[in-house]
């Protein structure tokens, strides 16, 4: 049955581009994969996607972060720009822009029973992001193991395994890469396919900084209280297993949004700007049950 | 409370653009030939961000930062 929700001109735009959500994902492609072999690789990119991959149009900011550490500089560009773009979108890049997010929302539609991932797991990522990423550098240099590059299955499924496939087929002697490469594709590839976004919720750095900015980002959820009939239809929506009801701009949500598609329509795109009359500017829309 | 959150945004926003404008306009490395045949050079950011994705710096045991090849660049980072 139809019902009547009333909604912002942001949210009416959110509504129409939703279930275009991996168009819009395919669509950046454009941009980080350098169509016109554009490598401005002085400049960091918001998105995790490694410098080495043939076609990366910019730098990994964890990548520089990274190697910045390993030479005791302050990276001030990759952490400025991973700053901007959280501050102002939160984890919404993570959702919407993010190409190894893409390649992995394409691995989880094969239609396999997919795994629960609980949430306390995605803490593990900020115990990535200071060890891998700052402190191993820093204490140890970028020849240690743990060094993040070395562990970084964006590096492994974009530039280790594009090489060899380019070996084969060129006929050239293939260079197999080390075996901790070839155990960190094969344990991606396995677990893109048994649960979602594996590597976003329980490992990524960047999706770290970006969850950790949620809350404080200028685009925000919203709950909005007198909306809600705790029919907790958002949290059958929400594929990770968060509470949108609860906690709108958790840590762990990689906001795509699909929480907004909730009956009563509770659950809103907003910004910090938005003033009290925005909220309340109605257009009756019908949304599905 | 709202003053608060979008002040903090605000606050956040101007915060990385400012590190992003000292990185591209101030901040510079000194970096050091791969042999001691030639005079360090103080390199900007964004430089210092292109050699490192080719894993073209390096820290030696003195603390310097030292550039790993001489002459044609690496094509990609070695990790």
């Amino acid at each position: 049955m139809a019902s009547i929700v009333k909604k912002t001109g942001l949210n009416r735009f959110v509504g129409r581009i939703l279930p275009r959500r991996h168009w819009v994902q395919a669509g950046f492609l454009l941009v980080w994969l350098g169509p016109l072999g554009l490598r401005m690789h002085n400049v960091c990119g918001p998105v995790f996607h490694c410098y080495a991959c043939p076609l990366a149009s910019f730098a990994c900011p964890i990548g520089v972060m990274a190697q910045f550490s390993a030479l005791h500089v302050i990276p001030f560009l990759a952490i400025g720009t991973v700053l901007t773009v959280g501050a102002l979108f939160g984890s919404l890049i993570c959702g919407w822009v993010c190409p190894f997010g893409l390649l992995q929302d394409m691995g989880a539609k094969v239609p396999i029973k997919k795994l629960r991932i609980p949430a306390w797991a995605g803490y593990f990522r900020y115990v990535v992001l200071i060890g891998t990423v700052f402190a191993v550098p820093w204490f140890f240099g970028e020849g240690h193991p743990l060094f993040v590059c070395r562990i970084c299955p964006a590096g492994a499924l974009e530039k280790a395994m594009p090489d060899v496939i380019s070996q084969a087929v060129t006929g050239k002697e293939i260079i197999w890469p080390n075996a901790v490469k070839i155990t960190i594709v094969i344990v991606m590839v396995v677990a893109m396919f048994i649960t979602i976004r594996p590597w976003c919720r329980i490992l990524c750095p960047l999706g770290a900084i970006f969850g950790l900015l949620n809350r404080f980002s200028i685009l925000s959820m919203r709950l909005e209280d007198h909306k809600c009939t705790a029919c907790k239809r958002c949290r059958t929506l929400c594929v990770y297993g968060l509470t949108p009801d609860k906690k709108p701009n958790d840590d762990n949500c990689l906001r795509c949004l699909e929480c907004t598609r909730c009956g009563p329509g509770a659950l809103a795109v907003t910004t910090v700007f938005a003033s009290p009359s925005e909220k309340q500017e109605t257009t009756p829309q019908p949304v599905e049950p | 409370m709202a003053f608060k959150r979008r002040f903090l945004a605000v606050a956040l926003v101007l915060l990385g653009l400012g590190l992003c404008a000292y990185g591209l306009a101030f901040h510079v490395i000194t970096v050091h030939p791969e042999k001691d045949d030639a005079a360090a050079v103080a390199t900007s950011e964004p430089a210092t961000v292109k050699e490192v994705s080719i894993g073209g710096l390096k820290r030696d045991e003195t603390g310097k930062i030292r550039q790993t090849y001489t002459g044609e660049a690496p094509q990609s980072c070695p990790t």
